[in-house]
């Protein structure tokens, strides 16, 4: 069967009704598909799981020597059905629309409407589209189909309902409107594959690494070799289309020791960018292993031998391993928005993270919430992270403006009392016992509460049991002159912030 | 109030050092390149003429809002600020206070080699608050101003630093809008006292409202004695109930 160049291949998708759409990838269900695949592979071996439930097979080969693609769906759901297991096949040009073949309503097996159908395709235990007919057996389908949501959504309000619709659109004006998925949904809206069908198989190992012999005792030289290692590992990347989002430098000292470090990579770092930062990983190392050796040392009378250059015996084997593959597909800054780090910042604080790790340096992101400590979502330098609470909601019972200027993550066990030297406490009703005249926050001296203001009851989350919380507030004003934050929780005091505290307080807490 | 406080704004001031530019205006690097001071915040300018000179050490005593106030204009002005030893830092009071979360690295614990870690900063940033972990030695505290000069940052200090060439300190505060038992933090005047060495030597006092009651930085008009804060804080009384930031029981 000669095939036009480019044309997508014939693919036979088999579908189990029994599994979910929304069955996780682990799992036992999924585990238990398992056993649909291996017989399926006993008739093409390499099998493409799309998710639990839907496999596919390159059919050409195995439908020439099966005789016939029809022979060919009828011997493999015969395999599977004799495992006790419900499923049909679907045979068509390319992936999507095999699947949609497998899973294409049934026709009445007698043939009584066979014909009637859309011209090209057969009847079976599944639908087979034969050859070039799968535009026209995609065409009556719905856009949601895609399972592109935003397009699900769009198409229809723009009058495009099916995917003949859609398909019908000029290639160069879907890609201009819809971007990148849009281009890729209306390949498949025409019956083209967005993709060649990968089948399972070892994926290929593209780290790169160097050997040092004999081991190289001076940072230098590993520095210089990474350089070129980067530039390798980057085309092997490229020549198979590929970017990776992290890189791991991974650094074997003599004595067997790894110095192993991810550092975000988002296929942007050059060869020179990789290679310092090999330099900052291998520099920090040392320092701590200096740090580590220089107390015992420095008290002894003798000095570290100075022709002693790396701590471990030196450095035998450098290996770059990309991390998180993922299709480049280049990447375009955002003209608006995308707060621009220089190249300074960048370098600055990639240096701190060498130093002392990746989650040492923080961006802040205003998050949303009640609790002063919730209002802010910490994300690791290089890194870009969504706020855990949404900002821009109202948030009723959050704490008003002025905000505290010293957060405690973990909030500080207090003490208070009224005159008497009573414990205040909070009914039922959120009425405080008596008036707090005296404080002493985390242990700290005891102070005298010159204003407050309290309690405002919060009860957040009781429908959850794990992270419900009932919560008094307080504001108290103590005699030196600083504001908390309080709050009675379990009839516990705790100091939750302090609106400006000073540097001795927090040493005494 | 010292008769050297009204200096006329144009006065010890660089031309294009000391615009202070409000928050809408273009950021980016390019505001704070070729000056070699950092913009302070309007309410600032009195207490210290000129803004930030790059370079340099300003110790801002024990009042973290206050150094977060300091950071700000160099933020606004589109700078990058580091935070170094503060790890309780309230990032809403750094965001209300004029600090752009967008340009701010924080760096909780910068360990035992934080020399190390401010001198990177300081490579990067405008302006790097810290709280030593530990009393510096004098070498590297020279070290340090070292760094700073060559890169023209300015390292803002929560504590005291020998040798600084500016030191604000708190001298006395008083919170309004919360009485015994109602009303609520509203606004606080505090008294900054300002000294240093060379031009800045002159000791300035100023009060200011920090944070004022609408949430900003503001000097103080006519001093403490004109506004009352009782009177204040019998306003706020009136308005307690309707204010209160409790708006019944929340669910969510």
């Amino acid at each position: 069967m000669s095939k036009a160049r480019g044309a997508p291949r014939r693919v036979l998708a088999v579908w189990c009704p029994d599994w979910s759409p929304d069955v996780p990838d682990a799992g036992p269900e999924a585990r238990a598909f398992e056993q649909v695949v291996a017989a399926v592979a006993e008739f093409c071996p390499r099998v493409e799981v799309v998710r639990p439930g839907i496999c596919a097979i390159g059919a050409g080969g195995p439908a020439r020597y099966f005789g016939g693609e029809e022979a060919l769906a009828r011997k493999i759901t015969d395999a599977v059905a004799a495992l006790g297991i419900v499923c049909r096949a679907g045979v068509a040009d390319g992936l999507f629309a095999a699947q949609l073949a497998a899973r294409a309503p049934p026709r009445d097996p007698a043939g009584a409407s066979a014909g009637t159908g859309t011209p090209g395709v057969i009847v079976t235990p599944g639908v087979i589209v034969t050859p070039g007919a799968t535009p026209a057996f995609l065409a009556p389908y719905p856009v949601s189909v895609l399972g592109v949501p935003v397009l699900a959504d769009l198409l229809p309000r723009l009058g495009i309902r099916t995917l003949g619709d859609f398909a019908r659109l000029p290639v160069a004006d879907a890609a201009n409107r819809f971007g990148v998925p849009g281009a890729r949904a209306h390949r498949l809206a025409r019956g083209l594959d967005p993709r060649p069908l990968t089948p399972r198989q070892p994926s290929a190992d593209l780290s790169v690494h160097i050997d040092f012999d004999p081991p190289a005792g001076q940072a230098e030289p590993v520095v210089f070799a990474a350089k070129a290692l980067a530039g390798r590992m980057q085309a092997g990347l490229a020549a198979r289309g590929l970017a990776c989002v992290r890189v791991q430098v991974q650094a074997t000292c003599a004595d067997g020791r790894d110095i192993t470090r991810l550092w975000r990579h988002d296929g942007l770092l050059s060869a020179l960018a990789v290679a310092e930062r090999v330099r900052w990983q291998l520099d920090s190392w040392r320092a701590s292993q200096d740090a580590g050796r220089s107390d015992p040392e420095r008290s002894g009378p003798g000095m570290r031998d100075p022709g002693e250059a790396s701590p471990a015996g030196g450095i035998i084997r450098l290996r770059l391993v990309p991390d998180q593959l993922v299709r480049d597909e280049g990447r375009q800054l955002g003209l608006w928005g995308d707060a621009v780090i220089s190249d300074r910042v960048a370098r600055a604080a990639t240096r701190v993270q060498a130093m002392l790790g990746h989650e040492a340096v923080m961006r802040p992101v205003l998050a949303g919430g009640r609790d002063p400590a919730e209002q802010v979502t910490l994300v690791p330098f290089g890194d870009s992270r969504a706020p855990l609470l949404p900002a821009g909601r109202p948030w009723p019972g959050r704490i008003p403006a002025p905000a505290p200027a010293t957060v405690y993550p973990v909030p500080l066990a207090a003490r208070v009392t009224d005159d008497a030297g009573d414990a205040v406490t909070v009914t039922g009703r959120a009425e405080a016992s008596a008036p707090p005249a005296r404080l002493s926050a985390g242990g700290g001296p005891w102070l005298t509460v010159t204003a407050w203001a309290g309690p405002w009851p919060v009860s957040e989350r009781w429908w959850a049991a794990a992270s419900a919380r009932r919560r008094a507030r307080f504001q108290l004003v103590t005699g030196d002159g600083n504001a908390w934050l309080a709050a009675v929780q379990d009839g516990r005091w705790l100091i939750e912030a302090s609106y400006d505290l000073t540097v001795d307080a927090t040493a005494s807490c | 109030m010292p008769p050297g406080g009204r200096i006329p704004a144009a006065s010890g001031m660089r031309p294009g050092g000391c615009v202070i530019p409000g928050v809408g205006l273009p950021s980016g690097d390019a505001a704070l390149c070729g000056t070699d001071v950092l913009p302070v915040l309007p309410a600032l300018r009195e207490l210290l003429p000129g803004g930030l000179q790059r370079g340099s050490v300003v110790a801002a005593g024990d009042c973290s809002l206050l150094c977060l106030v300091l950071a700000a204009g160099a933020s606004i002005a589109g700078g990058w600020c580091a935070i170094a030893g503060l790890p309780d830092l309230g990032v809403v009071a750094a965001a209300d206070a004029g600090l752009d979360p967008g340009r701010l690295l924080l760096i909780a614990d910068p360990g035992e080699g934080w020399p190390q870690v401010v001198a990177s900063l300081l490579d990067g940033c405008e302006l790097v608050l810290l709280r030593p972990p530990a009393r510096p030695s004098a070498q590297v505290r020279r070290r340090l101003e070292a760094v700073a000069r060559r890169h023209g940052g300015v390292l803002v200090v929560a504590g005291d630093w020998d040798g600084a060439q500016c030191r604000l300190i708190v001298a006395r505060q008083e919170w309004t809008g919360i009485g015994s038992g109602h009303g609520r933090l509203r606004a606080r005047l505090v008294q900054v006292v300002a000294d240093g060495r060379g031009a800045a030597a002159r000791p300035r006092a100023r009060w200011l409202w920090l944070p004022g009651p609408d949430g900003a930085v503001a000097v103080v008009a006519t001093g403490i004695g004109g506004l009352g804060i009782g009177g204040l804080a019998g306003r706020d009384g009136e308005t307690g109930g309707v204010a209160s930031p409790w708006r019944g029981m929340s669910a969510g």
